[in-house]
């Protein structure tokens, strides 16, 4: 077991450094020079070498990345071309933010696979299977960010039962913090839950394929109690991998619902990243959530194995 | 300041912009004040359509930081609301028999928000800092020579050539401000700034809200207001709800389509003012045919002012063939185009151009220039021209616009108030921002006389020359001045929009 | 393709598969009615321009902000332009993004796949890592990054999602390859000298495809959903090119006056992504009924 984290855990690192790779060359192919968009249309080539210099831009390439590497690895991403803050504390400001909305979005989601799922899959074949399945087909196909259009349209503009956008930090007023999630977090927790509710599907159908759980019924215990203490249990460690998985990428999906939700989160500061091309801050956000991703998979890796005994390394 | 000092203001296109919160009832901070605010005093809460990046005046570019350091600095001089230059800082100046000396006597017993005292050092100190690091302001004293401080209260700026315009040049905006050198050097003043203004810096959260106190000791007076509160809201529509419920009391982020009704029913102020600034097209005379004067008149005549003004700005905005508004003292009434298909066609003619195609360049930085393409295409389309519209980020804008990479651009140029700034870098042969390659020797020699004429009126004589050579040569093809937009909430008192977009709470007051 | 390697033997006769296959289909009479959708959209996307009722850029800015009427179907947007045909005319935009970013990652993705399981060891390690690099980004993020290199567009957006989409195919090809390889006609084309190519080629390229078909039509789906949300965040289709996301990005701040300009781009991309999920499943229910591939996939998205 120990060598297996080990193993896994090496992989990560290996992906991680060649995601930083990426990132970094990413950047440099990045047209239009920020210097130029910093000085605006006013320019003169004297200001233009002094800014580049001291932005170290005028380093040949692999010393940049060896720069770049050395201080990520001691936690400095760089400074934000654009407000001058170290990169790495604007990531962590605007991370509860997005842990949260994200924490929520995977509860409303649980909340809507869950039962879904199993009811769909213990009446396959029936009238509230077919609704299950045509709910999450909707729930895949409906872009994330016309349906947070359309909620906005509902409960703020015609209802005015919820603030449109904006975040209120749990620890100063819950309610008010409740009030401002709903929307962005039923936006994300939908869209994931609709493919989790396939997932708990097709893992409890698997579930109860299997030979204890029909040496169970065909000994005639009650129907609730197989579901419970058999079907469920075997369909657990499938549910929280693919959860563990949701997690990871609902991070990444908060981006949109982010920016049109006015959340102040990793999503929205990438956004502005890119369209103001402060170059370290975009650098330092994919590479976070590409580490972020990463780490839970990871994670979610190391729990099967630890979870499923028919897993042997 | 030119187009990038207002960058993401302007960008406040709902996507493009940094901003947040505002949505919802986040209004009280009280308590966690860090004293200085008058108790009593009423807490403003001010939605702006998108964050500062930083809080360092002469570093930023962004409007949103200069309308939260508009009343946190001050400069040596200020534009008052007819954006004339108006004692600040400095009480009094005066000019050498030969134009190129000013002097500035101080104001006594001014001190920074943390007690410090104002002195000519941190003049003399500013200033170097803009010249010596070579600011994105730096141009603004290429023609000075030397700036020093004579004695506590006294500063000398030393010019090369006479320059008539140095107080707009020193005093235009708030990246002028007067810094303490102590802040600067602590690196605090990106999210802390320190200045002499009506208010202090409170409390700063990132993605949230800026909240300034009253400063009791400001010079002008202690402001009525006891604290006011920046929120973030990147939505018009969500800025106005935000209003009508009370929640904020003052935005400029009004949805434009919304604002002529608004104005009616008496639940909201709005006030509409016409900027300084101005929005034009201008066709690459590098390349041809735009070379020939005939195509570029062509194009004047074939585009209706009145029709984009109503679709880009819904109105909110006046047709204008020159780069001053009606409302400045150097406005000079010169429209020689009209809206004529029939015009264009034959000036065409005439320069034996046919199925013309026109590389038009527009960045979503300011979607109305996406707007205004579009609703010029389809005019255009009238007159055998077509108009291939080019989206472009600002970056790569800005790139192509430096390499000619065009055919045509349509852009504005914002917070201007000398005329100097707003004809010299643009049409002069030299002029830094000429990238529409125009070259007459009339208007350079017109622009240079009246660049260092002190008289006010022989200057405007010689500008109203130029400007005339200026528009018949259509080197810009002018558009429109926009208005500058914002509503409040009636328990506003004393507050004034102003021209050149300074949003100013000093004298502002909230009635119960 | 598959004509000359059913001479080959072993395997199914592919043309009755086929058949079987669409008789599938057609059974379920939901992806009969995605498949309408989807023809209906290929119309739209052949002769838009010459089935919408007003021209797309015409401007009538006296006539803006119309509400859906006989004379505007969908109403008018801020310039007065119709909305009806403005959405029929952008479905040509959504399908040939689609088409051609699915086929971007289909080629590249199914070339990768087939070598890195073909040949295995350090070819293996060494693409399939790079295939975890590109996935360890969530796909929307790393959209962005490439539109944020490669500038904002419609060509790029398709090169930006083709790539994104890439390691999906690579991963379920390299899967199907694996389990492929060893099986007794592969080896016994290989014991009678077939060369690496024609073994590709003849012998696991047919057998791997029924899972990689199942993925092209999901991918579509997800192809077209990630245009409209870059064109919405104002990185893919620039003006005056219409667009459905694009729409939607400009219709925002008029949503409240003017519902119509919400809603109608929208409720087209929503169904005809609807229907590409919808034949995708069915494909994947007729084809490949163990394949996870919708919630694969749009696990990553």
């Amino acid at each position: 077991m120990a060598r297996y984290v080990l193993r896994r855990a090496g992989q990560a690192a290996v992906v991680l450094l060649g995601v930083s790779l990426i990132v970094f060359a990413l950047m440099q192919l990045v047209p239009g020079d920020p210097v130029r968009v910093a000085l605006g249309t006013r320019f003169d080539q004297e200001t233009y070498d002094a800014l580049r210099a001291r932005a170290g831009l005028d380093q040949p390439l692999p010393v940049q990345y060896a720069q770049y590497l050395g201080n990520a690895l001691t936690g400095d991403l760089g400074v934000s071309f654009r407000s001058g803050q170290p990169v790495t504390a604007s990531l962590l400001e605007r991370l509860p933010a997005t842990l949260s909305l994200a924490g929520v979005a995977l509860l409303i989601a649980l909340l809507i696979a869950v039962p879904l799922g199993l009811i769909s899959a213990t009446r396959s074949g029936k009238v509230s299977d077919y609704v299950a399945t045509v709910f999450s087909q909707i729930g895949v196909s409906i872009p994330d960010f016309w349906m947070a259009i359309l909620l906005i349209v509902l409960f703020t503009s015609t209802l005015g039962w919820l603030p449109p956008s904006g975040y209120v930090p749990f620890t100063e007023d819950p309610v008010d913090w409740l009030a401002h999630i709903v929307l962005p977090a039923v936006t994300v927790g939908v869209v994931s839950g609709s493919i989790l509710t396939r997932f708990v599907r097709s893992a409890v159908l698997e579930s109860m394929g299997q030979e204890h759980v029909r040496t169970a019924t065909a000994k005639g215990l009650p129907g609730s109690l197989v579901l419970r203490r058999h079907v469920l249990r075997g369909a657990l460690v499938p549910i929280l991998t693919v959860t563990g998985v949701q997690l990871a990428t609902l991070l990444g999906g908060v981006v949109v619902v982010e920016v049109i939700f006015a959340w102040p989160g990793l999503g929205r500061l990438t956004y502005d990243a890119v369209a103001a091309r402060d170059y370290p801050l975009m650098q330092g956000a994919v590479l976070m959530f590409a580490a972020v991703f990463l780490l839970v998979n990871l994670l979610v890796d190391l729990l099967y194995a630890a979870l499923d005994p028919r897993i042997r390394y | 300041m030119r187009v990038s000092r207002w960058s993401t203001a302007l960008a406040a296109l709902v996507l493009t912009t940094t901003a947040c919160s505002g949505g919802g009832e986040s209004v009280d901070v009280g308590g966690s004040g860090s004293g200085g605010a008058d108790a009593s005093g009423a807490q403003l809460v001010a939605a702006l359509s998108a964050e500062p990046d930083q809080l360092d005046p002469h570093k930023t570019t962004a409007y949103a930081s200069f309308q939260v350091l508009e009343n946190v600095y001050d400069t040596l001089v200020q534009p008052d609301e007819q954006l004339e230059m108006r004692p600040a800082l400095a009480e009094s100046w005066e000019t050498s028999k030969d134009q190129l000396t000013w002097t500035f006597k101080l104001r006594n017993g001014v001190k920074f928000h943390d007690g410090k005292d104002f002195t000519a050092d941190d003049v003399v100190y500013s200033y170097e800092r803009i010249i010596d690091e070579e600011l994105s302001n730096a141009y603004r004293f290429e023609s000075v020579k030397n700036v020093r401080a004579v004695d506590d209260t006294t500063v000398e700026i030393e010019v090369k050539r006479p320059t008539p315009n140095l107080l707009a040049l020193i005093g235009g905006f708030k990246g002028m401000a007067i810094v303490s050198e102590e802040n600067v050097t602590s690196g605090d003043i990106g999210r802390g700034p320190v200045g002499t203004g009506p208010f202090m810096l409170d409390e700063y959260v990132s993605g949230d809200s800026i909240t300034l106190t009253a400063n009791e000791d400001y010079w002008g007076g202690a402001p009525e207001l006891g604290s006011v509160q920046f929120t973030f809201v990147s939505e018009p529509t969500v800025a106005l709800a935000n209003l009508q419920s009370g929640e904020v009391q003052w935005t400029d982020n009004l949805p434009p389509q919304q604002v002529e009704a608004l104005g009616s029913d008496g639940t909201i102020e709005t006030g509409v003012v016409p900027s300084n600034d101005y929005w034009y097209f201008a066709a690459n005379q590098a390349r041809p045919p735009f070379d020939d004067p005939l195509v570029r008149q062509a194009l004047a005549y074939g585009v209706d002012r009145e029709e984009i003004t109503e679709a880009a700005k819904f109105g909110l905005a006046t047709v204008n063939q020159t780069a001053i508004p009606r409302t400045s003292q150097w406005y000079y009434d010169y429209a020689p185009y009209s809206y004529d298909p029939e015009r264009a066609r034959q000036l065409l003619d005439e320069a034996g151009v046919e199925n013309l195609t026109i590389d038009f360049m527009v960045t979503n930085e300011y979607p109305e220039t996406i707007s205004a393409a579009q609703v010029m295409a389809d005019q255009l389309s009238e007159v055998g021209v077509k108009l291939d519209i080019r989206t472009e980020d600002f970056a790569t804008w800005l790139d192509d616009q430096a390499k000619g990479n065009f055919d045509a651009f349509m852009l504005g140029w914002l917070g201007n108030i000398d005329p100097q700034d707003f004809y010299y870098a643009q049409h002069h042969s030299d002029g830094a921002n000429n990238y529409q390659k125009y070259s007459n020797p009339e208007v350079d020699r017109l622009l240079d006389q009246a660049g260092q004429e002190t008289d006010d009126e022989q200057r405007q004589e010689l500008y109203n020359q130029a400007v005339e050579i200026i528009v018949d040569d259509a080197s810009y093809i002018y558009l429109y001045n926009p208005d500058v937009v914002q509503g409040w909430a009636p328990e506003l008192k004393g507050y004034t929009v102003r021209p050149d977009r300074a949003i100013r709470f000093h004298q502002a007051s909230l009635s119960e | 393709m598959s004509d000359q390697a059913s001479s080959q033997a072993p395997e199914a006769p592919a043309a009755e598969q086929r058949f079987q296959t669409l008789r599938a289909v057609l059974a379920n009479r939901l992806a009969v009615v995605g498949l309408l959708v989807l023809a209906a959209l290929v119309v739209a996307a052949l002769f838009g321009p010459q089935l919408a009722p007003y021209g797309i850029n015409a401007i009538e800015v006296e006539d803006r902000f119309q509400s859906p009427s006989l004379d505007h179907l969908f109403g008018t947007d801020e310039l007065g332009r119709d909305v009806f045909s403005r959405v029929l005319v952008a479905a040509r935009v959504s399908l040939q993004v689609g088409a051609i970013a699915v086929g971007i990652s289909l080629v590249a993705g199914v070339t990768l796949g087939l070598v890195a399981g073909f040949y295995g060891g350090r070819i293996d390690d060494v693409v399939m890592r790079v295939m975890d690099m590109l996935f360890a980004f969530p796909a929307i993020l790393l959209a962005i990054a490439i539109l944020a290199v490669l500038g904002p567009g419609l060509t790029n957006a398709m090169i930006a999602i083709g790539i994104v989409y890439t390691p999906i195919f690579a991963r379920i090809c390299r899967a199907s390859v694996l389990s492929v390889r060893e099986e007794v006609f592969v080896r016994a084309a290989r014991s009678i000298g077939a060369s690496d190519f024609r073994l590709l080629r003849l012998h696991i390229l047919p057998n791997v495809l029924a899972p990689i078909i199942v993925q092209t039509s999901l991918s579509l789906a997800f192809a077209i959903l990630s245009e409209a949300a870059l064109s919405f965040l104002g990185l893919g289709v620039q003006p005056p090119q219409p667009s459905w996301g694009r729409m939607l990005f400009d219709g925002r701040g008029f949503i409240e006056q003017a519902w119509w300009m919400g809603v109608f781009p929208g409720l087209a991309i929503f169904v005809t992504v609807l229907a590409f999920n919808i034949v995708g499943d069915a494909m994947r229910d007729a084809l490949d009924p163990k394949q996870r591939s919708v919630i694969e996939s749009r696990g990553q998205s």
